[in-house]
């Protein structure tokens, strides 16, 4: 069966997720059964600098951080599929070259969009 | 080598430009400029419409079998472009009144619109999903897009949140077909299909999850949840668009998914398919029942109403198909009509969206409740209205392929369902009557009213012409 | 031409009835009895071109009904029986039209009241000129439905309101039975178009059909079907106990409707239907029995009463059991005439008493009339050519026709034909006693009103007389003239001639009667052999509508009755307009003595046979019981309760539990999700059927 076969092919990618799963979950199992474990009050109490904490850890982040996280992630992107495009110029020809082209051009109305629309801006 | 006939694709490319040409115009001038912004979008959907009926009609395949252009997808995208034009016009004062007129509006109206008319006529798993996804992206965004109401923002969430697990599901499901034939071409999958002696559980493991992924987007029982919450908090024009526009792209794109690509395990997506038209037609006619806000109401009808265009694609026959292409149609064109009235629902310059804010109308404004009340009889299928053609011609199909059971259960829900209709009809004519809604229509709005009217009321006289093209649409997919 | 002599009167309601208010009362009065004069002069003119020159035809409108082998069209069956019922009931109803103008002068609804009088004469005529059973049950529910609303037309008094719904109710029995026959008809013939059930009557005379298990002879079955709807639209005995009660309505309706036209409807369905008829003998029985008891009774019953429109009424009752049984002996002919003289006389009696009514302030009551006839000498002298017509005295039109019908009954030789002549004698005897008695009791005597009444009384205005004069011609001289076209032979003088008339008949008796059928290219026809001649004798002038085999003629043979038979019925006559003289005006103390020794049998007819009682105790309480139970037992505590309503209350609960489902958390959607994801895949794992 074709097919079979076929799968079989990714037979190495089961194996390596069988191992990984088996080695990570052998260590969480060893520490939790070998590592002692004898608790106290010292030991159970938040640790800040040797304060007690001032507030609580979860705290509202202001929105823009991941504005410019996503942002940051869409251009990172953008420099990704240049590289590849970079390598392979000489083989995808003039079509190759225009795709990309056209690629950038509508990432840069999102860029102008982004800017006129005080994206960048922190306040 | 590569195929670079890019003429089946003008109108969507049109489209793209203008979005962004627009898109940049917008931002430069600020939203004081939505109103210019949405009639231009208007206007290039109608450039669109037009180079649509500048091409052949003749089934091309192109972008190496990525994209195919056929009857069926040209009347689709008819379609569709006629239902962002109505919405659009619609939503102008809508927008202005509610104070979120931004010129994102009309540029997101258009994004989603090309992902539609890439959703149906793509011709490659991924072409449907990359079609699917950039319709939804848009409307996650629209679905929130008054951003300073709570509900407008937890109806895009919860949206966005299950269209996220939808758009998983999907994509889990296409792997599966491209692990077991090899392929996410529409074409090879069906001859790698026909050349199976027996179906393997994966084939029919991956159809179901596909299935899970696209019932989702049509709001099909059980995938319907988000259904009612996201119509009643997102703003009544995004509402209105939601009813009408994506339930075309997505029926339009599960028909050529079932009929194409999967018509060899017909046996398998049929059982699915059966089961979610049935849950969809008895869930749409009794949860609407309890309902008290009409956004709710018509979200429930909608389900209702995909359960019986599913009839007709459970069928599987070309009568069948003709029959679900004309009724997304009339149901396109009742709906639009019924949120033109309910954009309408206005006091003091503050949106009644109660079925009780209705009492009376009759009384007030005679006109909208005699239109509300031709939508609702035509929604409940009363002849000679347009609706019950609609439902006519799907029980006839399903009837001559011998589906008894649903016929029964699809007319038994339909009785049902007009309790609700009927019941908006009773409280616009027979209860007191309060305080009038605000008068100030725009003029777009009465025209979207006038045409649904006309439509329902004269389809009676003369229906071979639309039937006709809505079954030779259909009858594309069998060749 | 035909479409003129029937569409008016639906022209002339829908303007009447949609636009009354536009065109006012004048408007509509005129527009309505325009229309029927117009309608009244083309059926006139039909006369002429169909009977006179015998060329009958069909006249197709439209298809109707198309089902499978079923297919029934709208069309005119424009033949001799058709084109003299058309010319009666136009002519009668022109002139109640006219008649009504002044009569409901002072009546808030004068558009609504000419409005239905127009639709029931188109629904009227919609039944005489039917070319299939289906088509004539249309017109039969239309004059059903007019009479109906006409007789509830004061609706705002409880009678007549109890009165119209008794009226529909009985005659709901006879459509049952008229529907049933349709359908009999329909399984006996494979259609229900005249033509066809005609031409194969003689073929299924032998047919049985199986009904409730028994095995009947079809076309007996067919003929008792369709003659019960005939006995209740005909007010016959059993089914007649709504006509005295129809007299709430309006006098110009009891007129036109209870007298002269819808009444006789039962008469020409039988007429219609003769060639079925003849071949079923039995059912015929049943006609002339059932006809001659309707005869007497009602003269009973018509002798006692002291309202003048109920003794018109049964008078009128008693007159259409004349005419069933001249069917029940197949003389149909003879009916036919006696059906047609009997609509001028009567409807000339009911607008005479009409206006007499009109003139005593809405009196009816016979006992607070008296000593008129000199405030109103017109009236009165138009009641008497009426009464004398009624009473058959020559030369008026009854004495031609009625005695025609009592000789036919003579001349079937039968014990029923013996019955029905003897009855008809004693009704006739009583028909003259009882009309008299009205107008003694009327006109004569002194005067028993109130003096503000009397005081009031005044001679009615022209246009309610003119109507009258024109009924009172037709009531003298119709029986004269239409005598020999109707039934053949010259009238009483020449009996001598009589056979060697009747064998010519016969000889000419053959297909020489073509039908013609009106086409949207014109009228084809075809000349009959010797062209147009005036026909002027039986058989010509009926042509093919009515049929007769020739063994049952007994209009032919009622010429060649002895001297006495003929005689007898004119004898009767005069007898009882002589002890209408003696009990009423010279020795006035008659009728108490007569009342008090015969007490037992006065009050039997004075209460009408004890009909109503009977029937009420038979079939009304107990039918009320019975529905009682139904309602409140049947109805209401099971089928509403597992039904409508439960069904209703599961369903709002249902809603009620589907909306809670909707919980409104993300979380609780995602998983319902993945639930049916996974249902969906066990469903097909445990299916089963994988490699």
């Amino acid at each position: 069966m074709a097919s079979q076969d076929f799968l079989i092919a990714y037979l190495p990618i089961l194996i390596f997720m069988a191992v990984a799963s088996v080695i990570s979950v052998a260590m969480i199992a060893g520490s939790l059964l070998a590592g002692p474990r004898k608790p106290d009050a010292e030991k159970l109490s938040a640790y800040e600098c040797g304060f007690d904490a001032f507030s609580d850890a979860r705290n509202k982040f202001d929105v823009r951080f991941y504005l410019v996280t996503l942002l940051f992630i869409i251009f990172d992107l953008e420099i990704a599929f240049l590289f590849p495009w970079a390598i392979a110029l000489g083989d995808i020809g003039v079509f190759g070259f225009w795709s990309m082209m056209v690629f950038l051009a509508v990432l840069t109305v999102g860029f102008v969009y982004e800017w006129k629309k005080g994206g960048l801006e922190w306040e | 080598m590569i195929d670079f006939n890019l003429v089946p694709l003008l109108p969507e490319l049109f489209l793209a430009m203008a979005a962004m040409g627009l898109l940049i115009v917008g931002v430069a001038h600020g939203n004081s400029v939505t109103p210019v912004i949405c009639w231009a979008c208007a206007a290039a959907l109608v450039v669109a419409s037009f180079l649509l009926f500048g091409m052949s009609w003749e089934k091309q395949i192109v972008l190496n079998g990525m994209f195919v252009f056929d009857n069926f997808a040209g009347f689709m995208k008819l379609l569709i472009i006629l239902g962002l034009i109505t919405t659009l016009a619609l939503s102008v004062k809508y927008l202005e009144q509610e104070r979120i007129s931004r010129f994102e509006y009309p540029v997101l109206i258009v994004l989603a619109g090309i992902g539609m008319m890439m959703m149906v006529s793509a011709s490659n798993l991924l072409a449907l999903y990359m079609g699917l996804e950039l319709q939804s992206l848009s409307l996650y965004v629209l679905a929130a897009f008054n951003r300073n109401s709570l509900r407008s923002a937890e109806a895009g969430i919860k949206y966005f949140v299950l269209g996220a697990l939808s758009s998983g599901m999907l994509l889990f499901g296409i792997s599966l077909i491209y692990g077991f034939t090899g392929s996410i071409d529409f074409g090879v999958i069906r001859g790698a299909l026909e050349g199976l002696e027996a179906i393997p559980f994966g084939v029919t493991f991956g159809l179901v999850f596909i299935l899970a992924g696209l019932a989702f987007k049509i709001s099909a029982v059980p995938f319907h949840m988000w259904t009612p919450d996201v119509y009643q908090g997102a703003p009544t024009c995004v509402t209105a668009l939601f009813a009408i526009v994506p339930k075309v792209a997505a029926i339009g794109l599960l028909m050529r998914l079932l009929y194409e690509p999967f018509l060899p395990v017909h046996d398998q997506w049929m059982q699915i398919i059966y089961f979610v038209s049935l849950g969809s037609m008895v869930l749409g006619a009794f949860a609407a029942i309890a309902q008290a806000n009409i956004k709710r109401l018509l979200a429930y009808s909608s389900i209702g109403n995909m359960g019986y265009a599913l009839i007709g694609i459970v069928v599987g026959t070309p009568e069948g198909a003709g029959a679900v292409v004309l009724y997304i149609l009339i149901y396109m064109v009742m709906t639009a009509g019924v949120f033109a009235i309910v954009l309408g629902m206005r006091r003091d310059g503050i949106a009644a969206e109660d079925i009780s804010d209705l009492s009376g109308l009759s009384k007030t404004n005679p006109i909208q409740a005699y239109a509300m009340a031709i939508f609702m009889f035509s929604m409940s299928g009363i002849p000679p209205l347009a609706g019950f053609f609609g439902k006519l011609f799907i029980f006839q199909a399903a009837v001559s392929a011998e589906f008894y059971v649903l016929a029964t259960l699809g007319i038994m829900t339909s009785v049902v369902a007009a309790y609700y209709y009927l019941k908006i009809i009773k409280v616009m004519f027979f209860d007191e009557s309060i305080e009038a809604f605000d008068k100030d229509i725009p003029f777009a709005r009465r025209v979207v009213l006038f045409v649904a009217v006309a439509f329902l009321l004269v389809f009676v006289i003369r229906p071979e012409a639309i039937v006709e093209s809505a079954q030779n649409a259909a009858a594309v997919l069998f060749t | 031409m035909e479409l003129l002599a029937v569409f008016p009167p639906l022209f002339g309601f829908l303007i009447a009835a949609l636009f009354g208010k536009q065109i006012g009362d004048k408007g509509a009065q005129f527009v309505t009895c325009a229309g029927m004069i117009v309608a009244a002069l083309a059926a006139c003119s039909l006369f002429f071109t169909v009977i006179l020159a015998g060329h009958p035809y069909t006249a197709v409108l439209s298809e109707w009904i198309t089902s499978g082998d079923f297919n029934v069209s709208w069309a005119l069956r424009i033949d001799q029986l058709s084109v003299v019922m058309m010319c009666v009931v136009n002519i009668v109803s022109a002139c109640v039209h006219v008649y009504s103008v002044g009569y409901m002068g002072h009546d808030d609804h004068k558009a609504r009241f000419m409005a239905y009088l127009s639709l029931f004469t188109f629904a009227m005529l919609m039944l005489v000129s039917a070319d299939n059973l289906l088509q004539l049950f249309f017109g039969w529910e239309g004059v059903g439905l007019c009479s109906y609303l006409l007789i509830g037309f004061w609706n705002h008094k409880h009678s007549a309101n109890a009165a119209a719904v008794k009226a529909f109710v009985v005659n709901r029995i006879g459509d049952f039975g008229l529907a049933l026959g349709t359908m009999a008809a329909f399984v006996v013939f494979g259609s229900v178009e005249f033509d066809v059930m005609f031409e194969q009557a003689g073929a299924v005379a032998e047919n049985t059909i199986e009904f409730f298990g028994f095995e009947l002879h079809a076309l007996t079955l067919i003929c008792l079907l369709l003659f019960m709807g005939a006995m209740g639209k005909s007010a016959q005995l059993g089914l007649h106990t709504w006509l005295p009660d129809a007299m709430e309505g309006p006098t110009p309706v009891s007129a036109l409707i209870h007298a002269a036209t819808m009444v006789t409807a039962g008469v020409f369905l039988v007429a219609r239907m003769s060639p079925v008829f003849e071949y079923a003998p039995d059912a015929l029985m049943v006609v002339a029995v059932v006809g001659a008891s309707t005869a007497f009774v009602a003269a009973t019953i018509g002798m006692t009463q002291f309202d003048i429109k109920r003794v018109i009424a049964y008078s009128t009752m008693s007159q259409l059991g004349y005419m069933f049984f001249a069917l029940g002996v197949s003389a149909y002919s003879a009916a036919i005439f006696h059906l047609m003289t009997h609509a001028f006389f009567k409807a000339l009696l009911f607008l005479g008493a009409g206006s007499v009514i009109h003139a005593m302030s809405n009196e009816q009551d016979m006992r607070k009339m008296g000593g008129l006839y000199k405030k109103i000498p017109v009236t009165y002298a138009l009641m008497w050519v009426g009464s004398l017509a009624l009473a058959g005295i020559p030369p008026f039109a009854g004495y031609f026709s009625k005695d025609i019908v009592l000789e036919a009954a003579w001349a079937d030789h039968t014990w029923f034909g013996n019955f029905a002549y003897w009855a008809g004698i004693a009704a006739a005897f009583m028909t003259a006693f009882y009309s008299w008695r009205l107008i003694l009791m009327t006109f004569h005597g002194p005067p028993r009103a109130h003096q503000k009444v009397m005081k009031h009384i005044h001679e009615s205005p022209a246009v309610m007389l003119a109507p009258l004069f024109v009924l009172a011609t037709g009531a003298v001289l119709a029986g004269f003239i239409f005598y020999g076209g109707f039934v053949g032979g010259s009238h009483h003088g020449a009996e001598s001639g009589h056979e060697e008339v009747a064998q010519e008949h016969h000889e000419e008796e053959g297909p020489h009667q073509e039908t013609f059928v009106v086409t949207k290219d014109g009228v084809h026809k075809k000349e009959e052999a010797e062209g147009h001649r005036i026909a002027w004798d039986k058989e010509s002038f009926w042509g093919e509508s009515l049929f007769v085999k020739d063994e049952n003629d007994t209009v032919d043979a009622a010429h060649g009755a002895p001297f006495w038979v003929k005689k007898m019925p004119l004898l009767v006559g005069l007898l009882g307009i002589g002890l209408g003289y003696l009990a009423y005006m010279f020795f006035t103390g008659i009728p108490v003595t007569v009342v008090r020794i015969f007490k037992p049998i006065h009050t039997l007819l004075f209460n009408k046979w004890f009909f109503d009682e009977l029937y009420d105790r038979l079939f009304v309480k107990p039918a009320f019981k019975i529905g009682n139970v139904f309602w409140v037992k049947g109805d209401q505590n099971t089928i509403d309760r597992l039904g409508p309503d439960g069904i209703a209350r599961k369903t709002l609960r249902t809603a009620g539990m589907l909306s809670r489902f909707q919980s409104g958390y993300v979380y609780q959607y995602a998983l319902v999700m993945m639930i049916a994801v996974i249902g969906i895949v066990s469903w097909f794992v445990f299916r089963g059927g994988y490699g």
